[in-house]
């Protein structure tokens, strides 16, 4: 089958995979620069203002690179800010939020459901009850530098996942609206138990609140050395199933029909989305709205090829995160807004504003 | 190429409702068959147990002689290539990625498609006629242009059966053709397997060559057209009385479901009508009376005639005049009988030639006996005469007694059992 075909139509064919391409490259640089800008205007933003150059001076004096501009002088004290605090922040920061908006553009793909986003089968939830009883019950367990609220939260959110899918299991296959159904009654059921735990906090009521709220406050470089490895391999793990995710979009039949082996991509999918997650909301709380919505940008953008749409959402998201961080330290400075607040109060109407557009561009569940 | 198929003893059921029960099927390489049977028969059960959606509780498929459980997902896609009712396209992927899909068995995990991938998808998609598409969302596409690129997509497959449930479904009869065409093409020039679930058995006459008839979940019937599809498969396999004849234009054997009668409530026999001559013309009247419950006879007409096929179908008393011959007193006489033997006698609105006019010479007899004739449309009658001579002798009849109905459908008041001239007689 394999013949020489006309050149004339190579050509055109290749053309417009160029242009396709080119446009994707494009878009892909466009968000790196923007992740640089907005790390460094992370850092050079705060309580404390450190100049840009100073921030970039500082940060290659990391590496065996060395910069300097005429006239500027670093101060001590703001190379500790920089490297002890605002630095490991906004790493925090990059990781959770990428995290975050690829586990939901995973999700979205394999419900094939546009509301779909990280915390839909209850993850949250389960991490939730895990962090709220840790915080009440107020017994000190610490795991390799970890308190008991992280380590709690992480628990709840992988038991959670683990109980909806095998609630949701018929014999050996996992059909995806069980799956989907069986997550929202628990997460209700688990949503439940917390308000019931929350209703008898008392004095440790505003801890519990505040914990909900998200919030990257007090982010250390410990917590940056166990989020990113866990983000890497979750990421590592739904990447490379990045094709096999865009057959599934055609429906599990069709995926099967075309030699996906869709029960181990749904396990290794649900696998690798839920430690991002549970990575995510046990090191920041539940943050929401940044999982729902870059993932819809990213398709509006460049479609819904997942071999994009994973990469393109983590930069996205990183970005995102950053620069809503940003502004939740600055806008009330030296106090600070728990960054879940602010995630969906720009995440709400942006995403209205993408339901709006949705007709004229066309994108999921289009149908026009 | 081509793919052999068996499948042996095959059961499943659904929640304890058994769908295939000890199913046995065989396709040779390169058969082009379509597999026919009701809504329910397990059609679609069987063809997605081919393709290792559904897993039998019992029995064998095997593909080439080798187990169909010990192909692995990659390996039974590139032997076979679905393409199903409908496929959801939610997302915004254009054409060329859905069909580029198609090359996933042939791709390793961190193989990237190189230009024969994409040569290979340009042919699929020129075979198929979507080549123009490329480019567009294959949410912006119309049903049937929607099929043909998942058809472009299992071509792309490179398969050696192609299995479609249902593929036509959705389409308008102008794709519907083109689309199974586009079949029996790949199994023409690239000998692939094809084995289609397929409603519309006039549709599937044309395209296929073998045919796989089941009934609750059983095959029934398979071999050629003309073996398969007669009246008594239909009517055991469907639940309908059906009646088979040749395609005017073509002489493919097609099907045609008659319409039961309408249960009397009462169950009150209709009248007993007479319906002169046959041709296509007289067809309606002759299903309008019958849905009546009338009790009908018809003749006289020659043996391939609609009239005389109506008739042993509903196994009517017929007056049959061989081809090419004119009636003799054997035949007047049988009419006559007839013609006694009913409450009215209608003249339904048939063309009049010299063959014909003979007829006249009876009903006129019985309307003097005193039996209601009713005559259809007789101010139409000189369109449809070729003697010159049948208006007036219809004339001669209307004085004598003859009433004259304008459309067939006034009939209707005519034979209801409660009421209509008929009455007076009994």
């Amino acid at each position: 089958m394999r013949e020489v075909k006309t050149s004339e139509l190579k050509q055109c064919n290749k053309r417009s995979e160029d242009e396709a391409g080119a446009k994707k490259k494009l878009f892909m640089a466009g968000l790196i620069v923007l992740l640089l800008f907005s790390a460094v205007s992370a850092m050079v933003l705060g309580a404390v203002s450190i100049g840009w150059r100073s921030v970039l001076i500082i940060l290659f004096d990391t590496s065996p690179v060395s910069l300097s501009f005429a006239g500027v002088e670093v101060l001590e004290v703001h190379e500790d800010i920089l490297l002890q605090i605002r630095l490991p922040r906004v790493l925090l920061a990059a990781a959770v939020g990428s995290s975050l908006a690829v586990s939901g553009a995973v999700f979205q793909g394999l419900f094939r459901n546009p509301m779909a986003d990280p915390y839909v089968i209850g993850i949250s939830s389960g991490a939730a009850l895990g962090a709220v009883f840790a915080m009440l019950s107020g017994f000190s367990l610490a795991v390799g530098g970890f308190g008991a609220v992280p380590l709690f939260a992480f628990g709840g959110g992988i038991i959670t996942i683990m109980l909806v899918y095998s609630m949701a299991r018929v014999g050996r296959a996992v059909p995806v609206m069980t799956l989907l159904l069986a997550g929202i009654a628990v997460s209700a059921f688990l949503s439940a138990l917390v308000s019931l735990l929350t209703y008898f906090a008392g004095e440790k009521l505003h801890m519990v609140v505040f914990w909900m709220m998200g919030g990257l406050g007090g982010a250390t470089w410990h917590q940056v050395r166990v989020m990113v490895p866990y983000a890497l391999v979750g990421y590592i793990c739904v990447s490379i199933f990045s094709r096999e995710l865009n057959a599934m979009l055609l429906g599990e039949e069709t995926a099967s029909n075309l030699g996906v082996n869709t029960e181990r991509v749904k396990k290794i999918m649900l696998a690798g989305s839920s430690l991002l997650v549970a990575a995510a909301v046990s090191t920041s709380g539940i943050i929401g709205f940044v999982g729902l919505v870059v993932p819809h940008f990213v398709r509006l953008v460049a479609g819904p090829d997942h071999r994009f749409l994973l990469p393109a959402s983590a930069l996205l998201g990183a970005v995102l995160l950053i620069a809503t961080d940003t502004l939740a330290r600055v806008i009330i400075a030296p106090s600070e807004l728990p960054v879940g607040i602010i995630t969906a109060l720009i995440g709400a109407p942006m995403f209205v504003y993408l339901l709006k557009k949705r007709k004229k561009l066309r994108y999921f569940g289009g149908g026009g | 190429m081509g793919l052999n198929i068996e499948v042996h003893g095959l059961k499943l059921a659904y929640d304890a409702q058994p769908v295939l029960q000890d199913t046995n099927f065989n396709v040779d390489r390169g058969d082009l068959v379509a597999l026919l049977g009701a809504n329910g028969a397990g059609k679609s059960t069987l063809l997605r147990c081919i393709s290792r959606i559904l897993k039998p509780s019992a029995g064998h498929i095997l593909l080439d002689g080798r187990e169909l459980k010990l192909f692995d997902s990659k390996e039974a896609a590139r032997k076979m290539a679905v393409v199903p009712q409908e496929t959801a396209a939610d997302f915004d992927f254009t054409v060329e990625d859905i069909v580029m899909m198609g090359r996933f068995p042939y791709l390793s995990r961190f193989q990237k498609e190189d230009q024969s991938d994409r040569d290979i998808v340009r042919r699929s998609m020129e075979m198929t006629g979507v080549a123009h598409l490329a480019e567009r969302s294959i949410t912006a596409l119309s049903g049937g242009e929607k099929q043909r690129v998942i058809m472009a997509r299992a071509v792309c497959q490179q398969p050696e059966a192609l299995l479609l449930d249902e593929p036509t479904a959705n389409l308008d009869i102008g794709y519907q053709s083109m689309f199974l065409e586009l079949a029996a093409r790949l199994n023409r020039e690239q000998k692939v397997t094809v084995v289609a679930a397929i409603h519309d058995i006039n549709l599937a006459v044309h395209h296929f060559n073998r045919f796989v008839l089941l009934a609750g979940g059983r095959v029934m019937a398979a071999g050629r057209a003309e073996e398969v599809i007669t009246p008594e498969n239909i009517r055991k396999s469907y639940g309908v009385p059906a009646s088979t004849y040749r395609h005017p234009l073509n002489g493919a054997l097609q099907v045609s479901v008659a319409r039961g009668r309408v249960p009397d409530e009462n169950n009150i026999q209709g009248k007993a009508v007479h319906v002169i001559g046959g041709g296509e013309e007289s067809l309606p009247v002759l299903e309008l009376l019958n849905q009546q419950g009338c009790k009908l006879s018809v003749g006289p007409v020659s043996t391939q005639d609609s009239g005389c096929r109506f008739a042993h179908f509903h196994s009517l008393p017929v007056v049959i005049v061989p081809p090419f011959t004119s009636m003799n007193g054997a035949h007047r006489e049988e009419h006559l009988q007839l013609m006694r033997g009913s409450d009215l006698v209608v003249v339904p609105p048939i063309p009049f030639g010299e063959g014909n006019l003979p007829i006249f010479e009876e009903v006129e007899a019985v309307l003097e006996e005193g039996k209601p004739v009713y005559i259809i449309d007789l101010a139409g009658v000189e369109k449809r005469d070729y003697s010159g001579k049948a208006l007036q002798l219809l004339d001669n009849l209307v004085q004598k007694g003859a009433v004259v109905l304008e459309r067939s459908g006034d009939l209707t008041a005519v034979v209801r059992p409660d009421g209509g001239a008929g009455d007076e007689r009994l």
